[in-house]
């Protein structure tokens, strides 16, 4: 009689089953170059780590993804009449995005493009911490939009084409745009929600650029060039605003010598509450 | 005692025949190889209880899938998870012989070549098998459970699709997208998944280390808060162990209150404007009052408990060396942790598991909110307002000094003596 518990107790032990595991899924997908010169890129991304780099000159993109199955489904479709491409991760249902614990933030995106078309890109983001970088592409528009990430955007080198705009849009985040100078965009506008910010308008391109910034609360960080004449125009409402090497003339700052540079940055800057930081960078 | 031996030389058999070389040539002096050992031998012994079932995947025949059953389309692969979906029903849904209808094209399976003199129009679907193409296939190409490999020379004029598979392009030409689902790899499993893989001996083990983790780490902050708060601990004890439901009930409301007081606090220190650059201090002050709330909350309970027990014991007669606040924290967190030990034991059975945690987890919170809310009755310690110690005035009175006990009832004249007159 005293064996029995024990052999309860064995069966049980032996009889206990592993819980079914949640899944993540890699899925990967491409599209061989065939004489494309444009592409209209659209990325989605709800949740998790994104990076995107250049890529190989003969395909015309590559996305390798590892998500969870249950809760997101990836997102890959190419117009061949519009020569635009739907890529990404996106909620299952309709229910949208709900960030319930760290894993599933675990999903990982890389991206790439063709240096050889002109990409006119257009990002948006989630939850995500996304690292991008678009040296080295022919960017000719970009339009980021970002929810409650933490991104960094980045221009290691020079745009081989003309960029027409580059559009952010923030809303509680964390962003930091690295080497605008690289990006010769003509026009530069930022729309930020609660955040910290930094532009840094550093790199070897030599293009004027209008910058239309507007911020509601937070710090942003403008890293301007010494080389480069800066004009700032502010409209503030409770915040400060640290003008260092900026001169007042009239209504607006101005960098000495700005009347004399070849290279101009215009800034319209409105900010709400928070404050906004002037760094010089060579 | 016997079955104790063998046990032992069970487990010496196994150390010894696992792993010769790293025995060899890994000194054993230290403590660390010592429990590497003991895991080794804990994991081996677990995976022979429970090995892994890897089914081996037969080889299919190559041939075609006779027609049948719902046609299904694979013109649009722009949502591939659907598409497997779709295909994985149709495929399970058969008993022993498959058919499947692909419209407008060919469905097959087991490995498929496409040799390059060969043009095939429409869709291909190939199923437990590679597609390899040399020649011109003018569709979409699917696979299941499958490999997709172009050669140079071989075409593909749409989509390919593999759905457990891999695509290999060596050299052809794919005129549309890539896409490639592989099958789902197990994610690195969560705390929860892990312990439910575990058998119930490395359960319990693990159960136990946490919680006697955790017990040691509540023992050295009691000390320390012994040490160099005894007055403020002391205090908000016996405001636990006299007030007790109105210590929970203030618990409770602070616990609910907590989240919009902080709430409360941010919006004012933004608005404020001036306050905005306070902000980061502020949070960090308020998480850090909150947690040294909780945690000498919780640790002052213990030390009710303990001084409650030993002074039961000392009542009844038991001798006890040094009945101070160590001893007490030391009962009363040996008190807590007793029923955290009781789910570490039997933690691991099903159902059952589950209610002592609950039932654990709810003692603790229980007893960890009438800390908490000890702790802010007494302001940390400060006040003893609702400690029992403040005794009301009529307790002062002293009936050898004074007539009567009474406070407010003149005092009865003694007889045979006269009133003292002052200066006299």
């Amino acid at each position: 009689m005293t064996v029995r518990p024990g052999l309860m107790a064995l069966a049980l032990a032996l009889g206990t089953s592993p819980a079914a595991a949640q899944t993540m899924r890699p899925f990967a997908t491409f599209r061989q170059m065939h004489g494309e010169t444009r592409l209209g890129a659209r990325l989605e991304y709800a949740a998790g780590s994104l990076r995107i780099a250049p890529g190989q000159p003969a395909e015309l993109y590559r996305m390798d993804l590892s998500y969870d199955e249950d809760r997101f489904v990836p997102l890959s479709d190419f117009d061949v009449t519009r020569g635009s491409v739907l890529l990404g991760l996106r909620a299952a249902g309709d229910a949208g995005v709900r960030v319930v614990s760290r894993n599933q933030l675990q999903q990982v995106a890389s991206v790439a493009f063709s240096p050889r078309v002109d990409l006119a890109l257009d990002l948006m983001l989630g939850a995500v911490d996304a690292a991008v970088d678009l040296g080295g592409l022919r960017v000719s528009t970009l339009d980021l939009k970002t929810g409650a990430s933490r991104s960094v955007v980045r221009f290691s080198q020079p745009n081989l084409t003309r960029c027409r705009s580059a559009h952010f849009s923030a809303g509680a985040a964390e962003l930091t745009v690295i080497g605008l100078g690289n990006s010769r965009c003509d026009e530069i506008e930022f729309e930020g929600g609660v955040g910290r910010v930094t532009l840094d308008f550093s790199g070897s391109g030599t293009s004027s650029a209008r910058v239309q910034v507007k911020m509601a609360v937070g710090e942003l960080t403008l890293r301007l060039p010494r080389n480069a004449g800066v004009r700032i125009a502010m409209d503030r409402f409770l915040s400060r605003f640290a003008p260092a090497g900026l001169v007042l003339r009239g209504n607006e700052f101005v960098s000495p010598g700005y009347d004399r540079s070849q290279r101009k940055l215009d800034l319209d800057l409105t900010t709400a509450m928070g404050g906004v930081n002037v760094e010089w960078v060579e | 005692m016997r079955t104790f031996s063998r046990l032992l030389l069970l487990l010496a058999l196994l150390s010894g025949g696992q792993r010769p070389v790293a025995a060899e040539t890994r000194p054993r002096s230290s403590a660390g190889d010592l429990v590497d050992q003991f895991w080794t031998i804990i994991t081996d012994v677990s995976s022979r209880l429970h090995p892994q079932r890897e089914p081996a995947k037969p080889r299919v025949r190559p041939q075609a899938i006779p027609q049948g059953g719902t046609p299904i389309d694979l013109s649009d692969l722009s949502r591939p998870t659907i598409v497997e979906a779709r295909l994985r029903s149709t495929l399970e849904r058969d008993d022993g012989t498959r058919r499947l209808t692909v419209a407008g094209g060919n469905a097959r399976q087991g490995d498929f070549s496409l040799g390059s003199s060969e043009d095939l129009k429409g869709n291909l679907l190939v199923v437990d098998g590679d597609a390899d193409v040399y020649g011109s296939l003018r569709g979409n190409l699917v696979t299941v459970d499958g490999d997709v490999v172009v050669h140079p020379g071989g075409v593909v004029s749409g989509d390919v699709l593999t759905l457990g598979g891999k695509v290999r392009d060596e050299g052809g030409e794919i005129g549309g997208e890539v896409r490639t689902l592989q099958s789902a790899p197990r994610k690195a499993p969560v705390a929860g998944e892990a312990a439910a893989r575990l058998s119930p001996f490395e359960s319990v083990l693990r159960r136990g280390a946490g919680v006697l983790g955790v017990f040691l780490t509540l023992c050295a902050l009691g000390f320390g808060l012994v040490m160099f708060g005894r007055q403020n601990l002391e205090v908000v004890s016996d405001t636990v162990s006299h007030s007790f439901g109105r210590a929970f009930v203030t618990g409770l409301l602070g616990q609910i209150l907590l989240l919009p007081t902080f709430g409360m606090l941010v919006v004012g220190l933004i608005l404020s404007v001036a306050g905005i650059l306070l902000l980061p201090f502020a949070v960090a002050v308020f998480a850090m009052l909150t947690v040294i709330a909780v945690v000498g909350g919780y640790l002052a309970v213990a030390h009710a408990m303990g001084e409650t027990y030993t002074r039961r014991r000392m009542a009844l007669g038991v001798v006890i060396g040094s009945a101070n606040s160590y001893r007490y924290l030391l009962v009363g967190l040996l008190g807590l942790a007793s029923v955290w030990a009781a789910w570490a034991l039997f933690g691991w059975v099903p159902i059952a598991g589950s209610i002592v945690w609950g039932a654990a987890f709810f003692v603790s919170w229980l007893l960890g909110t009438a800390g908490f809310g000890a702790a802010l009755l007494s302001r940390a310690g400060i006040k003893e307002n609702f400690a029992g110690r403040l005794l009301p005035p009529e307790a002062l009175t002293d009936e050898y000094l004074w007539a009567t006990p009474q406070f407010g009832v003149p005092a009865g004249r003694r007889p045979g003596t006269r009133t003292p007159t002052r200066g006299t």
